[in-house]
């Protein structure tokens, strides 16, 4: 196999929950273990590896996307928020108040993911019926909670979005 | 030999191009040491991931403007690395191309749909592709090119076997060029599967044009149930010219099965291939067929799954 | 209004919040700096014998610091107790084997370990290391596996490594007076847990020399099996157990922990061991398969005059907790149902498949869905109303189980709950297409809280009130997201009158915590609930006594409010809890508490009749549910949900609904869309792709009624409800399939293409 620079490292710039970072990466590093080995920032997931469970959903340029399934080198020059990037200080972002208050989570490891995609749901639907909750939903899976709970939180945090 | 989808445990130089014809110049560069294009990652990243897959240079074209593009003007045109959100944020692919726009509703999550790329989708080649039954009912056109060339085939030609399309090591798809639809035309997308999320057991993809009572330039193409996806021309032409009614279309559901050859898998069996590729065809017909008079697609919700 | 607090209340759980902003550390999100990556090379046969293994070009890799096999394990063969001490006898102990050697017993054995600098370098040395296989033909059916000359899968000279009986009556008679007898085999297939978070844990060494382990487990007292393996003494091992994202009984056997142990202990460096998916579906333990043979007799008026039950589970390559699955499906073969004559047997039998152990509901949901159906065929064939024939036969307080004979003295809330769930299930819904039939079912169950009672069940817990008025827990409790830690919080919030803010718990370290056993059975709320308590009080009590002699009152007239002291029937009179605390202090007084909580005791009873309590207490329920079942393509949309349960005291109402809701969808996966499917041995689905999981669109909202009968034997009258959940369900998808299109499904999962070839059938 004649390859010859994969040892070297690639530069790449990019914005992590709203601070500048420069790393470098090599080529075959996914963006998943970059942000928990690297970075440190654990609150994304690793559930299945291949994009089915949604547990490792980060928002690039504002876009849910899959860190298990995003090399790290593509994130050149992007935006990248992580759930840690959600709250302001000690004041949550209205969609983890809804979670917490809703009992929507339990074991909590689908969490992050399911928030961060119902953030972006109510970006792009502000007032979206059950149905549509639920479809938008459909890629972040949750083995504890049967969905119901999380479905009210994300109901509550529509309806109070909007008033 | 064990996998660890954690990881991607093999190296291998990337490559960024910033233009097209420095992606196809590499192309050419590369094209007999393991060089694969990287667009969404959806499908690629997975097969390295699962599979032995030898790759020696991964070429990201997500970085090239000129292939990140929509165009409606005249038909459709979609570029090579447009994530396919953005197809279900065109007004003209829900109202116009609609069987298009249910294929990629109907695949994984938004997250992958951000993700994912038409041509990822169709370079991928897998026989269960949700947005090739729509597209090759539209009669699709994808563009070829390479440091030296630059083809056109149809979209329906260009599937050889499950993973395999006419491609050769040193082309990529730059884009998808779907024709104009026309007048009175309907179109419908239906897909079966385990759970919603899940890839096909079978999908179907139907459109028609209406002229009066007649079923005109039919074209009904089935994914997931032959080693490619497969028109189902046959039954086309039993349809094609006559008046649309409700014998005909149980009539030529029986004739389907002719036309395909599914197999058994972990998501379902040959059997209840078959039997879905009647019901199914029935549903998709009617569908479009009640779609064919109006522009809208909400105006004609009705039977289907 | 209610006499309690905090109590009942849905307040967001103690660990809630560091949940919501990732903040929280699971097993895999925990790092020490110079760090390895542990891997694990498994076999790639299900039955073969292992020649030789040669390590060598792995170990010579660059980076790679250790490359062991079983024979650098110290003590490779232990015998797990799975947490408990006292002698139970030489069938319910479980043979773990660290890593295979000479021959291997399921596909995805585990045989040897690697540490290296990264995982991609461990990675490459599992695929350098060479291992000679001879396969074997093994044997892949419990049936096959029982007959004579069946291949060997373990070294004994049988494959059957459990038998179970329990009768009562005499069934022969019984059916000689039943009008009407139903015979029928049902089958379950595998069901993975599919926990998110897999297995993983990290290990190192401390300063003093002892092997630290942090790992995302049911069980910490893993410990002195892990210490065992070394060879080293207990007390040199401690066990720090996560807050897991998930565990359903997947992460009760010893998963990561003798790995860890190993590796860390040869490279004394830290070693992180994370399973990646597809690991962890091949290897780690499966639901019980069950082919069950059922006749049950009936008079005309619906009454059960007979069952006879003959149930066979498929224990895998090793019996882990095989045994005590099979023995409580044996003492859950005939539901909740009076019946005078019983006959059941269970046998476990060892296969080449993937190794079979707890799971959600331990045994209880494969006879139920049996027994469930069948019943329904029964009021279907009698013409008599689903509520009604269940109204006619169930057990109600102070009656006796069928199979075991244990009476019932605490409350059993049937047909109440069956009653409830069924109305609220409401009328059907018309069906506009006339290809969707809908239909309804229903059906009831019960399962076992506590662990079984001749294991002699304790839990400690320790409570300290701090000169401040904070509190603070300590407690060995594993959590795995059910909310046990929060439980005790509570608790101690309650007795001692303070808010959940100023509770501090300190839980799941062998070093630092009392024991209070595993996090299984659904034990948590009844044992460490009760030490909790216990212990609460223990300390309230000397806070109580204090203050009467402070303020002149009798004790009894005191209650702890909002930071003070307070006489009941004079709340002007008060003192505030910081003086009542520095007064104890200055008189000796100690306010701290670790109290144990003993669960009955009985003996091991006579496996082949088992007579008498075995249990505890049980939770009783109901489930009901409607589908819609499309006649064309066999699919089947579920799309109401009723689940209602006796849960004695909700403690946290929204905890209670919430192991509710998410129970109900794990049996309705269990029902329509769960197959791990395997071929001779090799198992085909090794991916969330291909295992399929319901997502949040393929399931309908859960209603869930709450009865509170306060007649629990938990805290303030509770039951538990974390495993109970999940059964009952599973029998009303198929009931209500059966009410839609007249096919009853005797095969799980319930897939369209079983729905069209029985429709088909039935047409003949």
């Amino acid at each position: 196999m004649e390859v010859s620079d994969t040892l070297k490292k690639i530069p790449i710039k990019f914005t992590i929950n709203g601070q500048q970072k420069e790393v470098y990466v090599q080529s075959n590093d996914l963006l998943i273990n970059l942000l928990k080995d690297e970075l440190y920032l654990t609150g994304t997931k690793y559930g299945c590896g291949i994009g089915e469970c949604g547990a490792c959903t980060v928002f690039l340029n504002d876009e849910p996307v899959l860190a298990c399934l995003t090399l790290a080198a593509t994130v050149d020059g992007k935006e990248i928020t992580t759930i840690e990037g959600l709250a302001k200080g000690n004041e949550l972002h209205p969609m983890q108040v809804a979670f917490l208050k809703n009992a929507a989570v339990q074991c909590g490891f689908c969490t992050p993911g399911m928030i961060l995609t119902a953030i972006a749901l109510l970006k792009e639907n502000p007032d979206p019926t059950e149905e549509e909750i639920r479809d938008y939903m459909r890629g972040n899976i949750c083995r504890c909670t049967g969905y119901t709970q999380i479905i009210k939180a994300i109901k509550e945090c529509a309806s109070n979005q909007r008033s | 030999m064990q996998f660890n989808t954690r990881i991607l445990a093999h190296k291998f130089e990337y490559l960024a191009p910033k233009t097209l014809t420095e992606a196809l110049d590499l192309l050419s560069k590369y094209q007999d040491k393991n060089i694969k294009v990287l667009a969404g990652g959806t499908d690629l990243l997975v097969k390295m991931k699962t599979i032995a897959m030898n790759v020696d240079y991964l070429m990201n074209i997500k970085d090239i403007p000129e292939l990140n593009f929509i165009d409606t003007a005249e038909g459709l045109i979609i570029g090579a690395t447009i994530p396919l959100t953005y197809l279900l944020r065109e007004d003209k692919v829900r109202t116009e191309y609609t069987a298009l726009y249910e294929g990629i509703q109907s695949i994984a999550a938004p997250a992958i749909r951000n993700m994912a790329t038409v041509a990822g989708n169709i370079g991928n080649a897998s026989p269960a592709a949700d947005t090739v039954p729509p597209l090759i009912a539209f009669g699709a056109k994808v563009i070829i090119e390479s440091k030296q060339s630059k083809r056109t085939a149809l979209l329906e030609e260009l599937f050889t076997g499950p993973g395999k399309t006419i491609l050769n090591p040193d082309e990529l798809i730059s884009r998808i060029e779907v024709p104009e639809v026309k007048s009175n035309t309907g179109s419908a997308f239906l897909k079966n599967s385990r759970v919603k999320a899940d890839l096909a057991k079978i999908n179907i993809a139907v459109s028609l044009q209406r002229n009066g009572q007649n079923c005109e330039n039919c074209k009904i193409v089935f994914g997931a149930v032959a080693a490619t996806a497969v028109r189902a021309r046959k039954t086309e032409k039993l349809l094609e010219g006559h008046i649309i009614t409700e014998e005909l279309i149980t009539q030529t559901a029986k004739e389907v099965s002719s036309e395909i050859k599914p197999i058994n898998d972990i998501r379902s069996t040959a059997e209840y291939r078959i039997l879905m590729s009647r019901e199914m065809l029935c549903d998709a017909l009617k569908l479009a067929w009640a779609r064919t008079n109006s522009k809208n697609l909400f105006d004609s919700q009705d039977g289907g799954e | 209004m209610s006499k309690f607090k905090i109590i009942g209340q849905p307040i967001p759980r103690y660990d809630a919040r560091s949940k919501v902003t990732g903040s929280l550390k699971y097993a895999d999100d925990f790092s020490l700096p110079g760090m390895l990556y542990g891997k694990v090379l498994r076999s790639i046969y299900p039955a073969a014998e292992i020649i030789s293994i040669d390590t060598t070009a792995a170990k010579q890799l660059e980076g790679v610091h250790a490359v062991l096999t079983a024979k650098d394990v110290p003590h490779n063969e232990t015998v797990t107790r799975f947490g408990q001490s006292t002698e139970v006898g030489k069938g319910f102990e479980g043979l773990y084997r660290v890593l295979a050697d000479k021959k291997v017993r399921f596909m995805g054995e585990a045989v040897a370990l690697v540490a290296a600098e990264t995982e991609e370098i461990a990675e490459q040395a599992l695929d350098v290391i060479k291992v000679d296989y001879k396969p074997l033909p093994g044997v892949f059916d419990p049936i096959e596996a029982m007959k004579p000359d069946a291949y060997l899968v373990g070294e004994n000279n049988s494959n059957i490594i459990g038998e179970f009986g329990c009768a009562q009556g005499d069934v022969e008679k019984g059916f000689a007076e039943a009008d009407i007898i139903i015979e029928d085999t049902y089958k379950v297939t595998f069901q993975d847990h599919a926990f998110m978070e897999p297995e993983s844990g990290i290990g190192w060494i401390d300063d003093y020399g002892v092997l630290c382990l942090r790992v995302s487990s049911q069980v910490i007292e893993h410990f002195r099996d892990v210490a065992d393996v070394l060879g080293i003494p207990h007390n040199k091992v401690r066990y720090i157990g996560t807050l897991m994202g998930g565990g359903f009984g997947g992460k009760e056997d010893i998963t990561v922990e003798s790995y860890l142990a190993l590796l860390t202990w040869y490279t004394k460096k830290p070693v992180r061991l994370v399973y990646n998916r597809d690991e962890t579906l091949m290897c780690h333990s499966k639901r019980h398969p069950f082919v069950m043979h059922y006749k049950v007799g009936a008079k005309k008026d619906g009454k059960l005059v007979a069952l006879g039950a003959y149930l066979i589970s498929d224990s895998g390559g090793y019996p882990y907790l095989s045994p005590w699955v099979t023995l409580y499906a044996t003492v859950n073969a005939a539901g909740p149902y009076v019946i005078p004559n019983v006959k059941v047997k269970a046998n476990c039998v060892l296969t080449n498949n993937t190794f079979t152990s707890a799971n959600r509901g331990f045994g209880s949901p494969q006879p139920n869905v049996a027994y469930e159906s069948i019943m329904d065929e029964l009021a279907h064939k009698l013409n008599i109303d689903p509520l009604e024939i269940r109204r006619r036969n169930c057990l109600t307080t102070g009656k006796a189980l069928s199979t075991t004979g244990q009476v019932f003295n605490t409350h059993v809330a049937l047909p109440e709950a069956a009653e409830k769930a069924w109305e609220a299930l409401g009328k059907p819904v018309i069906s506009k297409d006339a290809n969707i039939k809908i239909g309804q079912g229903l059906a009831i169950g019960l399962m076992s809280y506590g662990r079984m009672t001749f294991l002699h069940d304790t839990s400690r817990s320790y409570v300290k009130l701090e000169s401040d008025g904070s509190v603070l827990i300590r407690s060995g409790i594993p959590d795995l997201g059910g909310g046990q830690i929060s439980l005790l919080c509570q608790i101690a919030a309650e007795e001692l009158g303070v808010p959940m803010s100023k509770i501090r718990i300190y839980h799941s370290d062998t070093a630092l915590t009392p024991l209070a056993g595993t996090t299984t059975a659904t034990r948590q709320c009844y044992m460490s609930g009760n030490a909790t308590l216990k212990a609460a009080r223990e300390v309230r009590s000397r806070i109580l006594k204090k203050a009467a002699e402070i303020l002149n009152v009798n004790q009894d007239n005191l209650d702890i409010i909002e930071g003070n002291v307070v006489v009941t029937y004079d709340p002007s009179q008060y003192i505030p809890l910081g003086k009542v605390i520095r007064a104890c202090d200055g008189a000796g007084i100690e306010l701290f508490c670790e109290a144990q909580f003993n669960a009955p005791f009985t003996s091991v009873p006579d496996l082949s009749n088992m007579r008498g309590t075995t249990f505890p207490d049980f939770t009783f329920g109901s489930q009901a549910a409607e589908v819609a079942v499309d006649l064309e393509t066999g699919q089947v949309k579920v799309t109401k949900i009723v689940t209602c349960y006796d849960i004695g005291k909700a403690l946290n109402m929204a905890a209670v609904e919430g192991q509710m809701e998410g129970g109900s969808i794990y049996g309705m996966g269990y029902a329509l869309f769960e197959n791990y499917e395997l071929e001779k041995g090799f198992p085909k689905t090794l991916s969330f792709a291909e295992y399929r999981i319901p997502s949040s669109l393929d399931v309908p909202v859960v209603k869930t009624i709450v009865l509170e009968s306060g007649g629990g034997l938990g805290p303030y009258g509770a039951k538990g409800i974390g495993e109970p959940a999940c059964s009952i369900i599973t029998p009303a998808i198929l009931n209500a399939i059966y009410n839609a299109v007249g096919v009853r499904i005797k095969n799980l999962p319930v897939t369209p293409d079983k729905i069209l070839k029985a429709l088909k059938e039935k047409s003949l």
